[in-house]
């Protein structure tokens, strides 16, 4: 999945990138927004930065995420 | 109990329901009970001090005095059980005054504040600025970020994303509103660092000078540190100085911000570079505790297409700006053309038509929507006339001699690959074309410079080539040795190397002192919560977001001039007022349920309270249903909505927004305040005939109770027999 800023997405699973640390646990079942996609090659190895609901703003592997369906 | 509940809040329900069941028969446990329970309520609504967790701590032992019987015994282990496990929770509302879990309610933190990864109090420098208090704004931004005019300018603005007013129409214009604050207070010479403590007698280093590494200096300074910043530029400021062109951040506002963290005493070696004009050892020898890395990302990937090394005229976006910031201001060529889609290539593109040149286009192998850069920054390159190549892949940089004569490109298209569902661009056979060119720039991404860095022989990288750290600590795997900014994000962004630095203080703080590092990142801090600024609902609404005033087109093509010219005094103050104020409303919706579905009225459209599915909104509404019958405030936890009778007047109000206005009527009879006439008329639906005798009258309840006993005895007296 490619993220564009604004984007809505979901925490959906923890990542087994070795970005994900322990207390990213806490994340999941989180909706937010995309801040700062990956602003250079489009890369989807690439942390991204989302902006969770409540839980503040946080680089997290792309693979964790996924979007939520607007109405 | 759900298990995510807050264990703060869920030691007050514990505590509560324990109490109110009378099982506490025990006169000494239930006074225990009764104290941890009010000092736990204090921490819950951010009234909790620095001792009260102490307190607390102490009376749970006295659960278990010889003489105490099994109940009192089994109330402590629980209590005790949850605070061991929960101890940083707790400490954390003490210090930060936040809930992000919203459960203890006065507590429940703005979704912008949550958002700034430096955790700026958004709200309440807002409040201050829509009050014209702008040294006081900068006050309270400095708590967090030492750099708000920077940001003021050049923030990606997650706050904005993040901003509840954008779901009613547009977000409040939190970035620019910090700028004008930032140019006000330095204006005024009101733009003061507060008073740091004296010198402890430990010195830190610090491994550049970009915003993270300048970031932590303040915040050390500030705690007495001795800080040394390494800096391999001539200049202050990292990829802000020389990354960032001057039209859309102007040097001397870096300059000014770098010259108050120098005030406090924090020294700059510029022109020595780490591990070459100074090594590890020769530091370790100067007395430095503690290191802290933020050499940031300046290296940049090479483009891997023929030609790539064969021209001089072949540049890397990152050196062409870093030159020009440093004084070479010559143009690229006079047909240039950009490699890539993110900021960095606009800015170089911008850059390169104000030096000069004639043409300048940017190649993107995706197409315009998938562009990374900032739309405002795709809209103004367009609008100074930079032409933009979409679904272009470059192949081939050519050229006769070392003058480059062109870029050899194929038209592609989006497909996605098997097993992605991402769209990737694949060239499209034949479509071959090529873009007159004499400078090719490359700006397709940059990566972390090891050089110099084999000092910290106990440091690990990640895969990803950036530094590894415990994100809650910024602590690398070399003890005493912290790190930030794009050296552990990769290329990111300012907020979030602010954000970084800011934490790596604390944490160089709690590793000089022997205090153990906490779990995870810390919370935003609420510092303050400002009374809200009184403002009609019709004028809530119809405030609107103010147009940037830009510079002309003709001077931003020539020049580097700032090209946003910022807003007038009177449009920051209106702008500020925008702010639907989250730091008091945590958007539970109580209002909104209790009104439609228990008072059966349906006046509060509060549609922007669901943060997935937004619906309308209009303050405007409630005054043509409500009946001020206040069961939305009575409801209101955090009292963000209240109903207040001043000047004969009573006003529903959510957050300082007057959502509805009526003159109080008074009982005809004895003068006492009455409720309003559409509570009253609502109340006789409710009663039906009772009080028909007296409804065309305005009468208390007292008078009215008086009166229908009255009718009630001449009309229909109780026969006895």
């Amino acid at each position: 999945m490619q993220f564009q800023r604004g984007d809505k997405i979901e925490v959906y699973k923890k990542s087994k990138d070795e970005a994900w640390e322990l207390y990213m646990d806490d994340f999941v079942g989180s909706h937010g927004i995309i801040t700062d996609p990956d602003t250079t090659i489009n890369d989807p190895d690439a942390l991204i930065e989302v902006s969770l609901d409540g839980k503040g703003t946080h680089r997290l592997p792309q693979d964790s995420l996924k979007p939520v369906d607007q109405p | 109990m759900a298990e995510k509940t807050c264990p703060v809040r869920k030691t007050v329900i514990y505590l509560s329901e324990q109490i109110a069941s009378g099982l506490l028969t025990d006169p000494k446990g239930r006074r225990i009970s009764e104290q941890i329970l009010h000092l736990t309520e204090e921490i819950a609504e951010g009234a909790g001090g620095a001792k009260h967790l102490s307190a607390i701590d102490s009376l749970i032992e006295e659960y278990f005095d010889d003489k105490s019987p099994l109940q009192n015994r089994d109330t402590g282990k629980i209590l005790k059980g949850i605070i061991n496990k929960h101890r940083e929770v707790f400490v954390s509302h003490v210090e930060t005054k936040n809930c992000p879990s919203h459960d203890c309610g006065k507590l429940a933190p703005s979704p912008c504040q949550m958002a700034c990864p430096a955790g700026i109090d958004i709200p309440t420098y807002l409040s201050l600025i829509a009050e014209g208090k702008d040294a006081q704004a900068i006050e309270v931004i400095r708590r967090d970020n030492p750099f708000p005019w920077v940001c003021g300018l050049i923030c990606t603005r997650p706050c904005e994303m993040m901003c509840v007013r954008a779901r009613i129409d547009t977000p409040v214009a939190i970035k620019f509103l910090k700028a004008f604050a930032a140019e006000r207070a330095m204006s005024d010479r009101a733009y003061k660092n507060p008073g740091k403590k004296d010198f402890n007698g430990k010195k830190v280093c610090v491994v550049g000078a970009g915003p993270g590494g300048l970031s932590a200096a303040y915040y050390l300074a500030m705690m007495g540190y001795g800080v040394k910043v390494i800096e391999a530029l001539p200049v202050p400021g990292g990829m802000i100085m020389v990354g960032i062109p001057r039209y859309r951040l102007p040097r001397e506002v870096i300059d000014r911000e770098v010259a108050m963290i120098e005030e406090l005493g924090v020294q700059i070696s510029y022109n020595t570079r780490f591990g070459k004009d100074i090594t590890f050892k020769e530091l370790k020898l100067e007395g430095y505790n503690a290191f802290f890395i933020a050499i940031g990302a300046h290296k940049a990937w090479d483009m891997g297409i023929k030609g790539e090394k064969k021209f001089p005229k072949v540049i890397d976006a990152v050196k062409f700006l870093k030159d020009v910031a440093l004084g070479d201001h010559h143009a690229p060529g006079k047909h240039v053309v950009v490699i890539g889609g993110g900021n960095v290539a606009i800015d170089a593109a911008r850059t390169s038509l104000r030096l000069g040149a004639q043409k300048v286009s940017i190649a993107y192998r995706r197409s315009r929507t998938q562009m990374p850069a900032d739309i405002e920054e795709v809209e103004q390159a367009e609008e100074e006339g930079i032409e933009f190549a979409f679904l272009t892949i470059p192949k081939e940089i050519v050229g006769e001699n070392d003058m480059i004569t062109g870029l050899d490109c194929v038209k592609a298209e989006l497909i996605k690959k098997k097993g992605s569902d991402r769209l990737a661009p694949v060239p499209i056979l034949g479509k071959d074309f090529t873009i007159k060119a004499d400078a090719v720039i490359s700006a397709i991404g940059q990566y972390v410079d090891h050089e110099g860095m084999q000092a910290f022989d106990q440091m690990n990288w990640t895969r990803r080539g950036t530094i590894e750290v415990n994100h809650a600590s910024m602590e690398t795997t070399m003890p005493g040795v912290f790190a930030a900014g794009d050296a552990v994000s990769g290329p990111a962004t300012v907020i979030e190397a602010i954000g970084g630095g800011k934490r790596a203080a604390e944490a160089i703080d709690r590793h000089l002192n022997n205090i153990p590092q906490p779990r995870m990142p810390k919370l935003p801090i609420r510092y303050n919560i400002e009374s809200p600024i009184e403002i009609s609902a019709s004028r809530k609404m119809t405030l609107k977001h103010p147009e940037m005033p830009m510079l002309n087109v003709d001077r931003r093509r020539t020049m580097f001039q700032q090209v946003e010219l910022g807003y007038d005094e009177e449009s920051v103050r209106k702008e500020a007022a925008r702010c639907l104020r989250c730091d008091i409303c945590r958007r539970c919706g109580k209002c909104v349920e209790v009104c439609r579905d228990k008072m059966g009225i349906d006046a509060l459209e509060f549609g922007y309270m669901d943060f997935d599915n937004p619906t309308q909104t209009d303050f405007r509404a409630t005054s043509e249903k409500c009946i001020t019958c206040g069961a939305c405030a009575a409801n209101c936890e955090n009292k963000a909505i209240v109903i207040e009778e001043t000047d004969g007047q009573r006003m529903l109000k959510l957050c300082g927004t007057i959502l509805n206005k009526q003159d109080i009527q008074y009982c005809e009879e004895c003068n006492a305040i009455l409720p309003s006439i559409e509570y009253l008329q609502f109340i006789s639906q409710k009663t039906g005939n009772v009080t028909k005798a007296i409804e065309n009258r305005l009468l208390c309840n007292n008078c009215q109770r008086k009166l229908s006993a009255k009718i009630n005895v001449e009309t229909r007296p109780v026969n006895l027999k």
